[in-house]
């Protein structure tokens, strides 16, 4: 205990024997510091990742959890839960998948694919249909607040009308930039006597939505990548403004005369992106 | 806590417009964020900018300061680099 308390005192406390400036402020341990992020970079970088998957693999954004924030909102507004629907989430894969193959950040390609198209290939015969569209978010709570901070996006949300829902988190890059896209398929079934025949795709693409399924659920233990990268930067940049505000702290007040850079400029600059990181938790709707 | 608010004011009293400079600077690096949330190469880009503002603006305060060293631009260099690497994981992993 004696040990870690001089250990902390020496990393945060300015005195002789650190030169009179905290040492976690050090320029030696500033560059241990780059060194590390370097070192985390590259290893992020050769984590293996499964090719063609749905998997949002750099996010904490999962298909429960949107589901659970979606009749969150539901059941706050006083209307019923929507029931989550593997063809209308098949619809929202083969929509994300549209977008990637065919680069494009729109609810309509440009060879006149709509929404309703996507859906209906999924087997999902709709008496009412409405689509999300999100990328670049960190958390799945921010994906459902942006929504909800949007009128057209938040009348989707709370349309009554609808009783079904599905998604789908796909990695892939979008005018070169890796994106995770979020695609959220609302729908009311048509009633059984107007619909038509099922046309529900060949046997080995309903097999793809089980596997997604299977994807889906082991993803719970892989999407760790982002939120460890958003976590380490929150958990860094709070550490280094605690070391800038006691190295000010104990320097004034022991009349300290040094030659450094300004912790006042220091903890501003730290402060400002820490507030940039977290609008960089935020991401785009449609 | 006292002498802490007595150093806090007499700095920024010594150096208001460079303080005004830099908090100016850092209001239009989170709107320019705020505009382009979502898009990852523009994030990045304005990240960037902001960490080349930030050890220009040591630069320039240490010189008007009259005590600029090798020792303190690196110091600036360093505390840039390593944010923007730390955010870089983050937009463009």
């Amino acid at each position: 205990m004696k040990g870690l308390f001089a250990f902390l005192h020496h990393l945060f406390v300015p005195k002789e024997n650190n030169n009179f400036r905290a040492k976690a402020l050090h320029i030696n341990v500033l560059t241990y510091y780059l060194l590390l992020a370097l070192v985390i970079s590259l290893a992020l970088k050769t984590i293996p990742l499964e090719k063609g998957s749905v998997l949002g693999f750099a996010t904490d954004i999962t298909l429960e959890k949107l589901y659970q924030l979606t009749n969150e909102q539901r059941t706050k507004n006083n209307l019923s839960p929507l029931s989550f629907n593997e063809d209308l989430s098949e619809g929202a894969k083969l929509k994300a998948q549209d977008m990637f193959a065919k680069n494009y950040w729109s609810h309509y390609a440009a060879d006149g694919k709509t929404p309703w198209d996507f859906i209906l290939a999924s087997g999902y015969q709709y008496e009412f249909a409405g689509e999300n569209l999100a990328k670049n978010f960190l958390f799945s709570q921010g994906v459902i607040d942006a929504w909800m901070a949007s009128p057209s996006h938040k009348e989707n949300v709370l349309r009554e009308d609808y009783t079904d829902v599905g998604f789908a988190v796909v990695n892939g890059v979008l005018n070169d930039e890796q994106t995770t896209l979020v695609v959220q398929m609302f729908g009311k079934p048509l009633p059984s006597y107007l619909a038509k025949a099922p046309t529900k795709p060949p046997q080995n693409e309903t097999v793809s939505t089980q596997i997604s399924r299977r994807e889906v659920q082991s993803a719970q233990s892989k999407s760790y990548t982002l939120p460890f990268s958003f976590n380490l930067s929150l958990l860094f940049l709070l550490y280094l403004i605690v070391a800038l505000l006691l190295d000010f702290y104990f320097a004034s007040r022991l009349h300290i005369v040094r030659i450094g850079g300004k912790n006042l400029a220091h903890f501003i600059f730290v402060a400002f992106m820490l507030l940039g990181l977290m609008v960089l938790s935020k991401g785009a709707v449609l | 806590m006292g002498h802490f608010f007595i150093h806090l004011k007499k700095e920024l009293k010594k150096h208001t417009f460079d303080y005004i400079l830099l908090v100016t600077a850092g209001v239009f690096f989170i709107a320019l964020l705020n505009f382009y949330k979502g898009e990852r190469l523009p994030e990045f880009i304005i990240v960037s900018f902001f960490v080349s503002f930030y050890i220009l603006w040591g630069i320039y305060h240490h010189t008007v300061d009259d005590d600029i060293h090798l020792k303190i631009v690196v110091e600036y260099v360093l505390i840039g680099l390593v944010l923007m690497l730390f955010f870089k994981l983050i937009i463009l992993p």
